[in-house]
């Protein structure tokens, strides 16, 4: 079932997408004034910046990063200063947050380079943890635990972008902008580099690849993106704090990638939407939200483990049950879905 | 207020006192560190969720035994290892048991899952306050101007008679030598006839069990537990045991007392909000310049 309908997405793949562009562009048009949809639309696009940012080092070159929030709460502070203390607009911060969070990550980067799989990934959790310390106790400068309220509005020609309608298109605008370079760089020498980091470091290294300089600039490259997303957010919602970039926000995207698939461009979008429509669906979760996200990476994990439409990364039937030999999962029923790239 | 003019002596005094606090603190990290290297440095079980497993403990510890039942410290201390031990079960049957020897990144990715629902499950059935833990013990003894509570000593009690029995259970029982077999070769173990499956689900109990106790004690002798608690919790204890070589249960111990006394000086050095900052600072430093940390044997391969 599920194999046959991503066969016909293959098959069908541009239709599918000018059908898909029309209908997220003709959306709002409908729901103007629903405020309430708007917001989920926007938080979907949202989330999938940031997914898609993460996708980029925990599936194409096969890192593990879980603290994506800490580079996503540098893209928010520097937003809210430059436009509040600076008058900078959303056009220019757009790209300079990108910056600010790619440089903050040579920080994590450059020093981490050679780490690996629980080593990494607590190196990243623990350093978006000290950049929410960091900001927390930041005094004047981050305001520490009042956050930066006042924040103005984004505007294009003058004409203030006020409602979520105008910023519903600034999100899908973002999110497609975010997709296309992904999968334009994924298609490069680099982005191949990272992949054959992904599949086999020393072998990649063999081949000639500097794999350490590779995924410094896989880093920068993802967390550029996840910059963007927190200047949009700080736009979007005019006040941030310390407290909207937890550790428990870093596993919700982590939780976004995993349950879409990690390495496939749609993963993260599928699961963004998934995971912000399920609380939405079940109002009277919304205290469980965070079990929810855990209970859907258990269930991924025990159920379809390469994520819904995972480029074959998280392939554990061939490495698991070698020493007991029972109950192999069954693999290779369903070509890869996905695929690497456009 | 360590600025202002002293005498010698008092300075002296001053940073002996830090010294001591930072050694019954890092007596609590010290034990996490334990519980987290028996389970990743010997049973190579790659575990994300240990730092809830702390909270757990705290909880039925330090809230439901304390505070709640009034059951006195021992029995609370019991309760704060029972119910860690029930989750480490809970862990090793979801997390690990369908991918045996499976790539490790699974197993971060299980234990990531099942951390956010402890955490947010204590969240919504406990309480996202802090809560009260009474004292338990309130004398001291005083040396001067050096005082030193008798929560203090306890603390380091505890960790000295479960490290010892940690020492003990491994060293000198049946079970505690194929531990070690399986920690060596797990497919050597099988080969001699240990079941490895089970011993390493028992393994995963026993050092969860350690983090429980220490959670217990954390709630005691800060007077609080909440129900995030266990992220910093997990950070430190893995922050320790990276400290002293991950695999060496020595090691970890050091390091935690190393990290308790280093958290303390450096309090005193910039201001209470940067503690947190100071234990992450110490791991991400040991990872980049010495990954196997201070004891440890085979770190280097891993990174």
């Amino acid at each position: 079932m599920i194999s046959r309908l991503a066969r016909l997405a293959r098959e069908e793949r541009a239709a599918l997408l000018a059908l898909l562009g029309a209908a997220l562009l003709a959306f709002p048009l409908g729901f103007r004034e629903n405020n309430y949809l708007l917001r989920i639309a926007i938080n979907i696009f949202l989330y999938a910046i940031l997914a898609t940012s993460l996708n980029l080092i925990n599936g194409y070159s096969g890192q593990f990063n879980i603290g994506q929030a800490g580079f996503y709460c540098v893209g928010a502070y520097t937003a809210a200063i430059l436009a509040t203390r600076h008058g900078v607009g959303i056009w220019l911060a757009l790209p300079l947050c990108g910056l600010a969070a790619s440089a903050a990550s040579l920080l994590l980067g450059i020093p981490t380079a050679r780490l690996k799989g629980i080593f990494l990934a607590m190196s990243t959790l623990g350093f978006s943890e000290i950049i929410r310390l960091i900001v927390l106790n930041g005094g004047e400068f981050t305001r520490g635990p009042m956050g930066i309220p006042g924040i103005p509005p984004a505007s294009l020609w003058g004409w203030e972008l006020r409602t979520n309608f105008h910023m519903y298109y600034l999100a899908l605008a973002l999110a497609a902008l975010t997709v296309l370079v992904s999968a334009n760089v994924l298609d490069s020498r680099i982005g191949r580099a990272w992949i054959a980091i992904r599949e086999d470091e020393l072998a990649a290294r063999a081949m000639g690849i500097p794999t350490v300089r590779y995924k410094i600039y896989n880093l920068a490259f993802s967390t550029f993106w996840a910059g963007v997303a927190g200047c949009y957010y700080a736009f979007l919602s005019n006040f941030i704090s310390a407290d909207s970039f937890h550790l428990d926000e870093g596993f919700v995207i982590l939780g976004m990638v995993l349950v879409g698939g990690l390495g496939s461009l749609a993963g993260p979008l599928i699961g963004a939407a998934i995971l912000v429509v399920i609380p939405e669906i079940f109002r009277f979760l919304a205290e469980y939200r965070l079990i929810l996200y855990g209970v859907a990476i258990l269930i991924t994990m025990h159920l379809r483990p390469q994520g819904i439409c995972g480029g074959g990364v998280m392939d554990i039937g061939d490495a698991g049950g070698v020493r007991d030999g029972e109950d192999p999962p069954d693999s290779g029923a369903e070509p890869a879905a996905g695929g690497e790239g456009a | 207020m360590a600025e202002t003019e002293k005498p010698m002596s008092e300075t002296f005094a001053y940073y002996a006192q830090l010294t001591v606090d930072g050694l019954a603190q890092g007596a609590i990290y010290a034990l996490m560190a334990i519980g987290f290297a028996v389970i990743m440095g010997s049973l190579d079980l790659v575990t994300f969720t240990y730092g809830e497993v702390v909270m757990l403990g705290a909880l039925a510890g330090g809230y439901y035994g304390v505070a709640v039942l009034g059951l006195g410290i021992w029995l609370s201390l019991l309760l704060g290892f029972a119910a860690a031990w029930l989750a480490g079960m809970l862990i090793d049957a979801i997390c690990y048991r369908r991918w045996p020897g499976g790539p490790p990144e699974v197993w971060l990715i299980t234990t990531i899952g099942i951390s956010t629902v402890l955490k947010s499950g204590a969240q919504v059935l406990f309480s996202t306050e802090q809560e009260f833990v009474p004292d338990v013990m309130d004398g001291m003894w005083e040396m001067g101007d050096l005082r030193v509570l008798h929560i203090q000593v306890l603390i380091v009690g505890v960790l000295l008679f479960l490290s010892g029995a940690l020492w003990l259970f491994l060293g000198r029982t049946r079970l505690g030598l194929q531990l070690r077999a399986v920690s060596m070769d797990k497919t050597a173990a099988a080969l001699l006839g240990v079941r490895v499956q089970r011993v390493m689900t028992i393994g995963n109990a026993i050092g969860c069990a350690l983090g429980g106790v220490a959670g217990a004690l954390l709630g005691v002798y800060y007077n609080s537990v909440f129900a995030i608690m266990g992220g910093v919790a997990g950070i430190k204890a893995f922050a320790a045991a990276v400290f002293g070589g991950l695999t060496s249960i020595p090691g970890a111990a050091l390091g935690g007392l190393l990290l308790g006394v280093l958290e303390n000086l450096g309090v005193d050095l910039f201001s209470s909000g940067w503690r947190d900052i100071i234990g992450f600072g110490v791991m991400i430093i040991i990872l980049l310049i010495k990954p196997s940390g201070l004891l440890g044997r085979k770190g280097a391969e891993r990174i």
